[in-house]
């Protein structure tokens, strides 16, 4: 089991950065969702219990329970995940209202970072 | 909204917006201590608003939430700041949450109602107003269509970009020349 | 205890009041205004208690560390939410004498005072994931404040800025997870005494070293700060002060307080490591500032630059050099924001912002060259400014640990900062302008001067009162780097959770 999750959190951090490296607006946008997907499920497989440690719950516990913080992490990273998603499409699409593309390398082609206008 | 509209995507959309707002209050209701709350309670909602807003059209969703969406956030981060800090003026931790149990009740039985149901509310109010807001924006603008009423633009936007009057357009065109180069 | 709360409550309030307040207006700006000041005065309640008792602790939900969040106020938080209210404050009156209320931008005082409230928030936890909530808060206001005002080319630069802290943050979630899986908590307290157990574990190690690329990243070290140069400069002048004064030094914050407070002090190889990334960021931050024309240009390489002092002394790891740590932050985040203010009122009086087009301010605004004069000296090194203490206590601690390689380094940054800043002075206050005409009178420029001054005054007093500063940073640092303190402290507070820990 753990040997799949960690194959799996493995490819899709390796998508993720093969696609943020893209030059295209929106492979750029999918990599950075995926990036942000597999971060999840990497703090997911964090959550087992070794050295038999107890899970930070009130009161008595009755039987073994699954630990619910890294679940309460990863819902915190999803809503923070959501917003900042939802400010990279905003800003892409004002970048390609601005400048009339899609290709990062373009948008960079033939700037010189030393004069300001 | 542009194009054909599909008549039972339409008719679908008007019992499942009911339907999906009654999912939100349930759960929103029971997230006190069963998997539920204010945030995904809000989120329920919220796409019960986009349901809305792609089978009707943006103007749909604003019949709905009267007003700006997100003075409906702002309201909601107020009451769960609010909640919060109530037990400042005791002398308790912020964000210490305090109990009634009632039992006994007609047609409810045993209520156990506390005050992380008002901060839930608060976050409710917050996840609505931002996602109905971020959707109405963006569907608008994509498709061409003003995102912004001309209240909300004085609100939101620079007067610089938008000039709302004349003097403040001559100011405009002086402070850009002196902003950055002649 | 409750008071520990209000440095994160009160923006946020207030900026909740003021998206409601709507459109500017005079007695808006009187509400932004009364409200940092008394965030500042706040600050300076919880550094005076700070000072006294040590550390106040408040249990978020009154929930103990072992369920909870504790929020952690020591001396060190107290003095950097102290600076962040301080800058805010004037970034604030600043940004009223630069634009008449009909053409402030709406939206600007509601995202100064979410930023506060982040920045503040990151000082105060005491919560490895609860930080990472507070650099989300910070950030995401960061992002919008980039692009608020920005024109076309401005939201071009917008883009590796947000690619980037995105992928940091990523990586700090991950990071996250990992301490959780290797001691079974996320407090600082507990993952202090638990890391304290296993010194010689090598997954210890990488966790300090994830970190280490994590606020990095944040901070602005080499190898990974080529975002900051190209980001900062499109920020209009408050912004920027805001910005460079605060934003990179929540990495330094949290550089110190990872190293000091929570990970355990045997990590020799990770510091020293830190010291020359330190170094050679000092060097490279410099150079970059002397190729670069145009002012904010040079004074956003300089952030690097003076970062690579800082985190120099985090590297040096001696309570000596935790304090000249401390006290360079201290000295830093008044002068950096000052000079950006100072820049942006040049730009404003010369209509540009180009070096090359610049000239003549000394005779149209003398008060300007001599505040000027105060802070880029100061910013060099020269004594009695504030800036000469801070260098000089990092370059003794330094020599006492024998790294003469790095004091050398440092002190031929400081060299090459004191040219960077002639140049400046040369082209823009002393040089001819190439166009007559081209320098104005401004109304709104004496404003913005007595703003300045303020700032001025308190990093002279900085420098004249080092010693008494240096006291604080003192106490600062050894509060910080306390781990048994610190944790006797967060287990000491009153829950409703029975204390059950062992």
């Amino acid at each position: 089991m753990s040997l799949e999750t960690a194959l799996l959190i493995g490819v899709l951090f390796g998508c993720a950065t093969w696609l943020v490296l893209h030059h295209s607006f929106v492979k750029i946008l999918f990599g950075f969702v995926l990036l942000s997907n597999a971060a999840n499920l990497f703090l997911l497989s964090m959550s087992g219990s070794p050295d038999g440690r107890e899970a930070p719950i009130a009161g008595q516990t009755a039987g073994p329970l699954v630990d619910p913080l890294p679940q309460a992490l990863i819902l915190t990273a999803i809503v923070i995940g959501f917003g900042v998603t939802a400010y990279l499409v905003i800003l892409l699409y004002r970048l390609f209202l601005d400048q009339k593309t899609t290709n990062a390398a373009e948008l960079f082609a033939e700037q010189d970072t030393s004069e300001r206008t | 909204m542009n194009g054909p509209r599909s008549y039972l995507f339409d008719r679908l959309v008007r019992v499942v917006f009911f339907l999906l707002n009654g999912v939100a209050l349930y759960l929103l209701l029971r997230g006190h201590n069963l998997p539920g709350g204010g945030f995904i309670a809000g989120l329920a909602s919220a796409i019960s608003l986009i349901l809305l807003s792609l089978a009707l059209g943006g103007e749909a969703m604003r019949r709905v939430v009267r007003g700006d969406p997100v003075l409906l956030a702002g309201a909601g981060l107020l009451l769960a700041l609010g909640t919060g800090a109530a037990p400042l003026l005791a002398g308790r931790p912020f964000l210490e949450h305090f109990h009634v149990h009632l039992s006994g009740v007609p047609l409810l039985g045993e209520v156990h109602a506390g005050t992380p149901l008002l901060f839930d509310t608060g976050v409710y109010l917050l996840v609505v107003g931002i996602t109905s807001k971020l959707v109405f924006v963006l569907t608008q603008s994509t498709r061409g269509l003003r995102a912004l009423v001309a209240a909300e633009e004085r609100r939101y936007s620079s007067p610089l970009e938008s000039p709302i009057d004349e003097a403040a357009a001559r100011e405009g065109e002086n402070h850009r020349e002196s902003a950055h180069e002649p | 205890m409750n008071l520990v709360i209000l440095p994160v409550l009160l923006p946020l309030v207030t900026a909740v009041t003021l998206l409601f307040w709507g459109r500017p207006s005079p007695a808006r700006r009187v509400l932004a205004a009364t409200s940092a000041a008394a965030q500042l005065t706040v600050a300076l309640a919880l550094l005076a208690r700070t000072l006294e008792a040590g550390w106040l602790v408040l249990p978020v939900g009154a929930w103990s560390a072992r369920l909870g969040i504790v929020l952690v106020a020591d001396p060190l938080a107290a003095v950097m939410v102290g600076l962040s209210s301080f800058t805010a404050l004037a970034a604030v009156l600043y940004g009223f004498a630069e634009f008449r209320t009909a053409l402030e931008h709406p939206l600007r005082l509601t995202l100064v005072q979410f930023l506060v409230a982040g920045i503040n928030l990151a000082f105060l936890t005491g919560d490895l994931f609860n930080l990472f909530v507070a650099f989300e808060v910070m950030l995401i206001a960061s992002y919008a404040l980039l692009t608020l005002e920005a024109d076309d080319w401005d939201v071009k630069q917008a883009f590796p800025y947000l690619a980037v802290n995105l992928t940091g943050s990523t990586l700090f979630l991950c990071a996250a997870g990992f301490a959780y899986r290797l001691f079974g908590t996320l407090n600082f307290a507990d993952l202090a005494a638990r890391a304290a157990a296993q010194p010689e574990d090598p997954r210890v190690i990488a966790l300090a070293l994830w970190l280490l690329v994590v606020f990095g990243l944040k901070a602005g070290l080499f190898p990974l700060y080529y975002w900051l140069p190209n980001s900062y400069p499109i920020l209009p002048a408050p912004l920027a002060a805001l910005f460079s004064g605060m934003l990179t030094k929540v990495g330094v914050y949290v550089l110190l307080r990872t190293f000091g407070t929570v990970l355990p002090h045997g990590l020799t190889g990770v510091h020293t490591l830190l010291a020359w990334l330190a170094g050679a960021t000092m060097i490279l931050g410099v150079l970059g500032a002397l190729s670069r024309n145009f002012i904010r240009g040079i004074l956003s390489y300089h952030i690097l630059s003076q970062i690579g002092f800082m985190v120099l002394a985090i590297g040096l790891f001696t309570e000596l050099a935790f304090a000249a740590s401390i006290f360079y932050i201290i000295h830093h985040i008044i002068v950096k924001s000052s000079l950006f203010l100072i820049g942006g009122t040049a730009a404003l009086l010369s209509r540009t912002d180009n070096l090359d087009r610049m000239g003549n301010l000394w005779r149209h605004a003398p008060g300007l060259g001599v505040l000027f004069l105060l802070q880029a000296l100061s910013l060099a090194g020269l004594p009695p400014l504030s800036g000469f203490w801070g260098k000089y206590a990092i370059l003794v601690v330094g020599l006492e640990q024998g790294e003469y390689v790095l004091v050398a380094l440092a002190i031929v940054a400081s060299i090459l900062t004191l040219v960077s800043m002639l140049k400046i002075w040369n082209a823009a206050f002393w040089a001819d302008a190439p166009e007559p005409a081209a320098t104005q009178q401004d109304p709104r420029g004496r404003w913005m001067n007595r703003v300045t001054t303020g700032m001025v005054l308190v990093s002279l007093a900085v420098g004249l009162g080092a010693e008494g500063v240096f006291r604080v940073a003192q106490q600062a640092a050894a509060r910080a780097r306390d781990q048994a303190g610190y944790l006797r402290a967060v287990h000491a507070v009153v829950t409703k959770d029975a204390p059950d820990r062992p």
